[in-house]
């Protein structure tokens, strides 16, 4: 079994239904993406699999275990950990307080200081800024703290929500790079963009979402050079 | 005149840092839930009558008191946070108005039955203490060290414990917590029970210096509201500050005045501060 398995899920907010159907899989140490425009369903089912929705239909399964129905704070103990989109930061604390609350869990906690070590060596810019409150952070700044957040928590698996939307592509890129720098150290990424041209870049294997189901999957050099994918995602 | 006013500037300032610990515990479940506790008096009230019970019943010292009416304050409020509050903190304030207001009335009415509205007072004395040309009770100057020991303890685990930065992250953004791994619920429960606390131990601190009843509660609930809208709704170390604003309008309000006019001119600074800067002089929520 995969170490995250998404099985025939349905979900959506109220009457209104937005996942018809999703199967999905990821593997151990793989940089995974899905990509789809926007309305395809990919942050539905990000919050159905971290726990902020529960599933209408069908299950989640991650290191074997069922999951569907466990609350984030639960599935983020056991490593299952979101870099929120829209950054969602403890906007009132400084640098250091979040990366803090980041080691929440019970897993990460021995090794804070490391891992503080760790990030502050992928993003320098965070150790100049530590003591700063972290609203006050430029929009790139913030999303590199999302994902050292994220670290902090010693993910089984990272996931990391729409994390270029708003951002000058100078700095998307500098966040690309770090993420294909954790991938390289191990690291099981899940990243969700709407930058499909660079999602399909940095990952291993990619869904393609619309419309609620998936449309494509493959790796990610296959679906790159999917002629439907080129012109709908790609303008090519 | 003159030499009143020295007295009384340190009477008010004595009484000031207590009636900040008054308003703390409201606009701290303010700051992280946003739910105005309108049980908040009674709740002081029942401090008032722990200590006093404790002591006229069982001789233990009023100080000593306060930590046996700390730990009831906590418990009672993480009950009451799972009983009146959990269920309620998303819908529209009106709903938590109604159902913390609910809970007021019970702990009146049950506290009527019980203890009926008849004065009382803790008949401990501390003795009077001299600083220069100033006499005061060594009971106001005590309660006003336990009031700042209190406030600093609690700023210290907001800032310095884990369990205390897990409230601020909660307060600040409760999905983001809950995503970091941060069980939000029982971190609410915890911080609702640290209001009540905080209310039950000025109440406690309250019974030293001045005799009460069980209704004494509504009148320091409209206090904290004063003390919480100069300081900034939401603001624990505000409330330290408007604590202080109000007690040295009571202090040297009746050397000028009838001190019938105290109440009347706190309210006229609530309408005034409400009208012309309504986020506090020292902000809303830090």
């Amino acid at each position: 079994m995969a170490l995250l398995e998404v099985h025939d899920i349905t979900s959506g907010y109220g009457e209104l239904q937005i996942l018809w159907g999703i199967d999905f899989a990821m593997e151990q140490g793989q940089l995974t993406t899905l990509v789809g425009s926007n309305g395809a369903g990919k942050t539905t089912l990000l919050r159905t699999i971290v726990g902020q929705l529960k599933p209408w239909q069908g299950k989640v399964f991650f290191q074997g275990q069922d999951v569907s129905r466990l609350p984030p704070y639960t599935k983020a103990e056991m490593g299952l950990i979101m870099a929120p989109e829209g950054r969602q930061l403890f906007t009132d604390m400084s640098v250091l307080e979040n990366l803090e609350m980041g080691a929440t869990p019970r897993r990460a906690r021995p090794r804070q200081a490391q891992n503080i070590e760790r990030v502050f060596a992928l993003f320098p810019r965070l150790k100049e800024r530590m003591h700063q409150r972290a609203g006050t952070m430029s929009g790139g700044e913030q999303q590199m703290l999302a994902v050292a957040r994220g670290i902090m928590s010693e993910p089984v698996i990272l996931i990391v929500d729409e994390m270029s939307l708003g951002l000058a592509p100078v700095l998307a890129l500098d966040l690309f790079q770090a993420l294909r720098r954790l991938r390289k150290e191990g690291y099981t990424i899940l990243l969700v963009e709407q930058n499909v041209r660079m999602a399909l870049k940095v990952s291993d294997y990619a869904y393609v979402l619309a419309k609620g189901k998936v449309d494509r999957s493959g790796p990610s050099r296959q679906v790159e050079n999917d002629q439907e994918v080129r012109r709908a995602y790609l303008g090519i | 005149m003159l030499d009143m006013l020295l007295p009384s500037i340190v009477d008010g300032l004595l009484i000031g840092v207590v009636y900040g610990l008054v308003a703390m515990g409201l606009t701290l479940i303010f700051g992280i839930m946003n739910v105005i506790n309108l049980a908040h008096g009674p709740i002081i009230a029942l401090g008032m009558f722990g200590v006093y019970l404790l002591f006229t019943n069982t001789g233990v010292n009023p100080y000593l008191g306060l930590l046996i009416v700390a730990g009831g304050g906590l418990i009672f409020g993480v009950i009451m946070y799972f009983v009146a509050v959990h269920r309620v903190l998303n819908a529209p304030h009106l709903a938590s108005l109604l159902s913390t207001f609910a809970v007021n009335m019970i702990i009146i009415g049950a506290g009527t039955v019980v203890f009926s509205t008849n004065f009382r007072n803790v008949d401990f004395s501390l003795g009077a203490v001299t600083f220069g040309p100033v006499t005061t009770t060594g009971a106001r100057v005590a309660a006003a060290v336990v009031a700042l020991l209190v406030t600093a303890a609690l700023y210290l685990f907001l800032r310095r414990t884990r369990l205390g930065k897990n409230i601020r992250a909660v307060a600040n953004n409760r999905k983001s917590a809950e995503l970091m791994g941060i069980p939000s619920s029982r971190v609410l429960a915890i911080s609702f029970g640290i209001g009540a606390m905080l209310a039950a131990v000025s109440g406690g601190l309250l019974a030293t210096i001045q005799p009460f009843t069980i209704l004494s509660g509504g009148v320091y609930e409209l206090k904290s509201f004063v003390i919480v809208v100069l300081g900034g709704l939401g603001n624990p170390v505000g409330a330290l500050a408007g604590g202080l604003i109000l007690g040295l309008i009571e202090g040297i309000v009746p050397v000028f005045m009838k001190t019938t006019w105290v109440p009347v001119l706190e309210f006229a600074l609530f309408v005034l501060i409400l009208l012309v800067r309504p986020q506090g002089l020292f902000g809303a929520r830090q």
